[in-house]
């Protein structure tokens, strides 16, 4: 291997000045580029290790009701967090579903965003949930939405000289999320579609907004704006919850690969929005 | 436990080569000097450099490394040796190889269409080719069994046939442990050799026909065995890590990363079996013809024979078949070389034929079950080859397993339930070649020197046993420890259902002797056992499913065997065969596929080609039809590949139960399941 | 680089290239017990603790350990006896390559949760594959040392 320096910053000014080093690369848990760096596939001259920076960890709520979670807290800490098990449930179950008990325990929030992968789990729930990521550079800080992040396979939208401090979750209040991750082979798999809906709910039982997330149907993780935005003003079954399901599946574009053919992913997607849809609307 | 990547010796070297990233190419050329350049590496060799043969446990067919040719992707074309694996596996990736590709052929039915390329120019010259070259280009082997003739004739006149075809695809073994070789040669020519093989005796004449070598220079160390399903038995990277060592002076370490195992080691075949079965009314059999077709892959050296047995449960003689027919084809294709897995033939096998009986059940319009029942031999008919055998249980079983079965009533909300039943019967090797030496140890201990490699199906736990019980002994005063090649005469290996009767019958002689011994001495014995009389077993799995209608899913909720036994030396040994060899059979069935269209391994790590975990597989549940005839003095019938050749079928026909949806190719996907169900009428 | 951790409770020092893997520090370390099975943090096997979470061993830089106690295999079965008890006692070991990860794997989860339901226990070790014994004896090992201890 070509690594010539291991550099563990102890603050995020340190992390951002290394990175400006030539070929540096930043890592979180390393699961992703542990496996990259072992098949040479990368080879980078400093890795950046960012997973144990105070100024990224930590798992909090604001006065308004916004969630924070810093980019370094692992998904093993947000599926054990009991603050996001009451604040925003659907995070927490989704974390504690991916991967295995060892790669819960490194992986990185923070890495699992810019990892780009469209079978990952947490970027659909993120996308559903409206979350902002907070950006750090040498030059300032900056705030995005989650939608727009993803440009394409393994694209993000983040300068080389960029970071992800953190994800701000806006206030679930009167909010119902729920994930699907459909594995209809080993439940120790990627996800052959993965499906994330957020509904505000009225006291009258209407819906008053409405977020569809994709998952491992298209090149990146997506929102299926259209298909959400048809329950709005509905009860959220019926006709309206079909409607939704058609127009989220009508929406993806996933490719062919072992866990399913383009025609079934899509077919699936109808399936488990319908089914995530209800299951909000359940419970 | 040790294993052979923990073995380390003083000046070791690391090997690691360059693979073919085509199928089908001839080598134009070969540049090393970018590789060789490149710090730690101790040299980089070809073909060329290495002055041996071609090898293989039957035919010898494979190439140490690729000569003139590649002929799949994955195949060894160059090898480095360095001062670490990692300076080895970065400077393999640096060897350039320049190919003039070839036309390829990726499946058998496109290597025998007229005309296909041809992926060895002359097969039947290899040295112990199993064909002629009359029996036509890209073929491993051709067996035919009984009359075609008959089998037409008879089902010309039977009330009701079934005429159709099934698929099964390419898996590996998915042992843990990757293939791993450490080999020493020493001045004196004397090779010291650590292999993931599970046939010490036999592998030495394997390696030194390639070498040119004597066998007896070849010392196959002890070592244990982290799972081998069949996989280990061929000389793998053997040949060439002992060329090597010689070339450099210096001993050879070569561990296969995963994905490389995945890629060049020996799956099993993928077949095409065409089945038809006729029967009368009251739906006994009339005619019963399988005709199958594997990919063998690019070589066929992996397996032990050049066949594989499609008898699925017909072979100790399931059932009564007055016309019967069998043929076997397995052809050289541009792909993964195949090799034996666990029951090789037999799941491929069972599957087509057992999911055929359900058709044909319900063309009668008889239970599964009872269509069977009628059909399983009794003690005292003969087998389809005329044979007589110790004795038939396969109603026995079938009623056994009838009558512990209790439905599931777990499926989830809106999931449709179904109960599917499938019959396999397997022989007991009755003869072996095997040794076994006692030592008396000075503190009273008897130490128990045998060849058979613990491959973690408890044979070494099985030898303990039976010399315990056979001289009065507590079994944690005998130690049973393998020994080199060196220390014992011979020894047949692990495989083929036959390590629990071989120990009992060579421990049978030990224990004769042992106590006919006159001084305290050591007391070896060698046995040449030809066998008696055909002695089986039968194995009936009930698979109980829950598919999810609207997206095809197919829980397996649970798979119960049923085992016809005569005496189990250990009772937790014997149980974990059983429920193994049922994951395994589920496994097959529902998950694995290496997926090799286009001569490219798609699933090539096993984050994409899935291994059951432990929340994927069913619950297992038993019964043991206890007093059955076995082998020999110990009464002992095989265990080892029972219960993973039925699996696949029972779950088919539980799926078929459950939604009418009759699945014809392996594995279950949920998405062929929907299809099926959208297509019914 | 110069690398110091606590293995297995003794503090010690090595050198490693800074992208060094800890499964290769380990091994080269004598402890051979955490083994390489798929390579890809799938099958378990390198399961070893960093931190007293159970980590892939096999994706994990070394660097990352600085500091911090690593347990491995050998130095959980000293720790905890009765672990080692149970699986020898239930799993009945066939091949044995995936023990050490189970073992390391069952800790952890002793480490997180007193008691687990048959469903927790099979969800937890998920990430630990076994080829041979189909996982019945593995779940009654597992469960015998958390009802054990």
């Amino acid at each position: 291997m070509t690594t010539a320096e291991f550099v563990k910053p102890g603050t995020l000014d340190e992390a951002l000045a290394a990175m400006t080093r030539p070929g540096s690369m930043l890592l979180g848990g390393g699961t992703s580029i542990g496996i990259l760096l072992k098949n040479r596939l990368i080879e980078p001259q400093t890795l950046v290790w960012v997973g144990a920076l105070p100024e990224l960890s930590g798992i909090g709520i604001d006065g308004d009701g916004t969630i924070r979670i810093g980019a370094a807290a692992t998904l093993r800490e947000l599926a054990r967090s009991e603050l996001l098990a009451g604040a925003v449930p659907v995070l927490p179950d989704a974390a504690g579903r991916i991967g295995n008990p060892r790669v819960r325990a490194v992986a990185t929030l923070g890495g699992a965003l810019v990892h780009g992968d469209p079978r990952q789990d947490l970027p659909p729930v993120l996308l559903a949930l409206r979350a902002q990521v907070d950006i750090a550079a040498g030059s300032g800080t900056r705030t995005a939405g989650l939608d727009g992040f993803y440009h394409g396979f393994m694209e993000v939208a983040l300068g080389e000289d960029e970071l992800i401090t953190g994800v701000a979750v806006p206030a679930r209040t009167a909010w119902r999320d729920r994930y699907s991750r459909f594995t209809p082979g080993s439940e120790d798999d990627f996800p052959t579609v993965g499906v994330a809906v957020s509904l505000r709910v009225g006291d009258a039982g209407l819906v008053e907004d409405a977020e569809i997330a994709l998952g491992g149907v298209d090149s990146r993780p997506i929102l299926a704006a259209e298909a959400a935005h048809s329950l709005i003003g509905t009860e959220g079954g019926g006709a309206a919850l079909e409607e939704a399901a058609r127009v989220a599946a009508a929406h993806c574009e996933p490719g062919d690969d072992a866990r399913g053919s383009a025609d079934y992913k899509r077919k699936m997607v109808g399936v488990w929005v319908r089914r995530t849809v209800a299951a909000c609307l359940s419970g | 436990m040790r294993y052979v990547n923990d073995v380390s010796l003083p000046g070791m070297t690391y090997v690691a080569v360059a693979r073919s990233s085509v199928p089908h190419a001839r080598i134009r050329s070969i540049d090393t000097s970018v590789a060789a350049s490149q710090p730690g590496v101790i040299g980089v060799f070809t073909a060329k450099d290495l002055q041996v043969s071609t090898y293989g446990r039957s035919v010898r067919d494979v190439s140490v490394l690729a000569d003139d040719k590649v002929r799949y992707v994955g195949e060894r074309v160059a090898a480095v040796v360095a001062e670490s694996r990692v300076a080895a596996e970065a400077a393999a990736e640096l060897v350039e190889v320049t190919y003039d590709e070839l036309p390829a052929v990726f499946t058998a039915e496109e290597a025998i269409a007229p005309g296909a390329p041809t992926v060895h120019d002359a097969p039947w010259a290899y040295p112990r080719a199993f064909i002629t070259e009359e029996q036509g280009q890209n073929r491993q082997s051709v067996v035919e069994e009984g009359s075609l003739e008959a089998v037409e004739e008879a089902l010309q006149k039977s009330a009701f046939v079934v005429d159709e075809t099934y698929t099964t695809s390419a898996i590996h073994q998915g042992y843990l442990e990757p293939q791993a070789c450490v080999a020493d040669v020493e001045p004196s020519g004397k090779v010291r050799l650590w292999l993931t093989n599970k046939s010490p005796y036999i592998l030495r004449s394997q390696i030194a026909d390639c070498l040119g070598i004597e066998a007896d220079s070849i010392e196959v160390q002890p070592i244990a065995l982290g799972g081998d399903f069949g996989g280990k038995g061929s000389p793998e990277e053997a040949p060439l890590c002992v060329a090597l060592a010689r070339l450099v002076g210096r001993p050879t370490k070569m561990v296969l990363r995963y994905t490389e195992d995945l890629l060049s080691t020996d799956a099993r075949h993928p077949a095409r079996i065409y089945v038809r079965i006729g029967c009368d009314t009251d739906g006994n059999i009339t005619a019963w013809s399988q005709d199958a077709l594997l990919d063998g892959g690019a070589y066929g050296g992996f397996k032990p024979a050049p066949t594989v047995s499609i008898h699925g449960a017909l072979e100790p003689g399931g059932y009564r078949i007055p016309a019967f027919y069998s043929r076997s084809v397995i052809a050289y294709t541009n792909t993964v070389p195949k090799g034996h897995m666990r029951a090789p033939g037999a799941p491929q096998a069972t599957f087509a034929t057992e999911s055929a009986m359900d058709e044909l059940a319900l063309k009668v319009g008889l239970e599964p079950a009872d269509l069977r029942y009628r059909n399983l031999l009794r003690t005292g008919e003969a087998d389809v080859n005329g044979r007589e055998w110790i004795e038939f249980r396969g109603q026995e079983t079938l009623d056994a397993a009838l009558a512990a079965l209790r439905i599931r009533e777990d499926a989830p909300a809106g999931w449709a339930s179904g109960v599917g039943i499938s019959v396999y019967s397997r022989t007991t090797p009755t003869s072996t070649s095997s040794s076994m030496r006692l030592v008396p140890m000075p503190d009273g201990r008897l130490s128990c020197e045998i060849g058979v490699i613990e491959t973690g199906t408890g044979s070494h736990t099985v030898a303990r046993e039976l010399l315990a019980k056979g001289l009065a002994m507590l079994p944690e005063d005998i130690d049973v420890v393998q020994v080199s090649t060196d220390e014992l005469p011979t020894d047949p290996g692990a495989g083929g259902s036959r390590v629990t009767a071989s120990l009992a019958m060579v421990a049978d002689q030990a224990i004769k002797a042992w106590r006919a011994r006159l001084e305290d001495e050591p007391v070896l014995v060698v046995v040449d056992e030809k066998g008696g009389p055909p002695v089986g077993s039968y194995g009936v799995q009930i698979a109980q499913v829950a598919v999810d209608p609207e997206t095809g899913q197919v829980k397996v909720l649970e798979i119960l065997s049923t085992v016809d036994v005569a005496e189990i030396i250990n009772e937790k040994s014997h149980q974990m065969q059983i429920d193994g060899g049922a994951a395994m059979g589920f496994g097959y069935a529902c998950l694995e596929d290496l997926d090799e269209s286009d001569g490219q391994v798609w699933s090539a790590n096993l984050g994409d080609f899935k291994l059951p975990s432990s929340r994927d597989v069913p619950d297992f549940k038993t019964v043991l039809v206890r007093g059955g005839r076995g082998v020999g003095t110990a009464n002992v019938k095989n265990i080892g590949e029972t219960t993973t050749p039925p699996t696949a079928a029972a779950i088919a026909n539980a799926v078929a139960d459950a939604v009418g949806a009759r699945i014809r190719d392996l594995p279950i996907r949920a998405e062929r399941v929907l299809a099926l169900i959208e297509a019914a009428p | 680089m110069r690398l110091h951790f606590a293995l297995n409770g003794e503090e010690i020092a090595c050198d490693a290239e800074p992208d060094a893997l800890l499964i290769d520090v380990i091994r080269d370390l004598g402890l051979t017990g955490t083994k390489e099975g798929c390579a890809v943090g799938v099958c378990g096997a390198c399961t070893v603790l960093v931190r007293e979470v159970p980590v892939c061993s096999c994706l994990y830089l070394a660097a990352m350990a600085e500091g911090a106690p690593v347990w491995t295999v050998e130095g959980i079965a000293k720790r905890d006896p009765a672990l080692v008890e149970c699986f020898v006692e239930r799993e009945g070991m066939q091949c044995g390559i995936c023990t050490p990860g189970q073992v390391v794997s069952a800790f952890a989860l002793g480490l997180e949760h007193d008691s687990a339901t048959e469903e927790e226990i099979r969800g937890f070790m998920s990430g630990n594959l076994c080829r041979c014994t189909g996982y019945v004896t593995i779940t009654e090992a597992v469960r015998s040392y958390l009802d054990h201890r």
